[in-house]
């Protein structure tokens, strides 16, 4: 029941990214908006994977389980946007 | 549940993809379509996960219980198995306390124990004909008349009174004669 749990919240985050690229493609001003926070989750994403040891320790998670958040989020960002794009 | 949860995930990911994929972009309306779908796919989605969630804590209250069933279990086997190898243990210590006492006297008394338990078993039916026998025995101590005892203990008054008064004879002659 955990894994459909975490199955359940990826395909919610992977739909919520092709809402994002719906927006975006609403009007070339979302359009804009949507890169800029798409670029300011990439940084915030960068900065994590730098500073994974410290934020393991203020989130109270192990790093391994930090990293596989970040990943997950990497392939939900991707697989949600490649989606929406591709169809 | 485990059903409503398995419908709410198929649902989101057929709200997710069939508008993207199969619908005709030269309809008019096929943005706003889309749009709701996605947030309905995203709703789906998220109720299943907390559904999921939810069973994922049942089934984990599940284990803990049943863990603890166990552990209750082995502890309770443990301890009688404890109790039971301290007593022999004592028993073997009192025997090596008194190394004096003959081995065939103790024995025989065993033995005679084993034959009383045997007696005892033989006659457990006269066992309420004594306990009768030993209300009787206080009523007269108390002072009461023999066709009180009749009439209250055996039950026996009016026309039974006879053979009442016959079976209290009886009983005293049984009971006062083993005594002797």
């Amino acid at each position: 029941m955990k894994a459909m749990y975490l199955v359940n919240y990826f395909v919610a985050g992977c739909i919520a990214s092709s809402l994002l690229g719906w927006i975006a493609s609403l009007h070339p001003m979302s359009f804009r908006a949507i890169a800029f926070l798409l670029a300011a989750v990439a940084v915030a994403w960068v900065m994590c994977w730098l500073l994974d040891f410290s934020l393991s320790q203020t989130l109270k998670i192990s790093v391994p389980q930090l990293q596989a958040l970040l990943v997950s989020i990497l392939a939900v960002l991707l697989i949600g946007l490649g989606v929406f794009v591709c169809t | 549940m485990h059903l409503k949860m398995f419908v709410l995930s198929a649902s989101a990911v057929a709200l997710w993809l069939a508008p993207l994929s199969a619908l005709d972009k030269k309809v008019g309306w096929h943005k706003a379509v889309q749009g709701v779908s996605l947030c309905a796919g995203i709703a789906c989605a998220i109720k299943a996960g907390r559904i999921a969630y939810k069973l994922s804590e049942d089934a984990e209250i599940e284990v803990v219980k049943e863990r603890a069933i166990t552990a209750d279990v082995v502890d309770e086997i443990a301890t009688s198995a404890y109790v039971s190898q301290q007593q022999r243990q004592q028993e073997a210590e009192l025997m090596l306390a008194s190394p004096g006492l003959d081995v065939e006297a103790g024995r025989k008394s065993l033995e005679a124990m084993y034959d009383n338990d045997l007696q005892d078993s033989v006659s457990a039916s006269d066992n309420s004909d004594y306990l009768v026998y030993l209300e009787v025995c206080k009523s007269m101590e108390a002072g009461k008349s023999n066709t009180w005892i009749v009439e209250n203990i055996f039950k026996m008054g009016g026309r039974k009174f006879a053979d009442g008064k016959a079976k209290l004879e009886t009983l005293l002659q049984q009971f006062e004669g083993e005594q002797k």
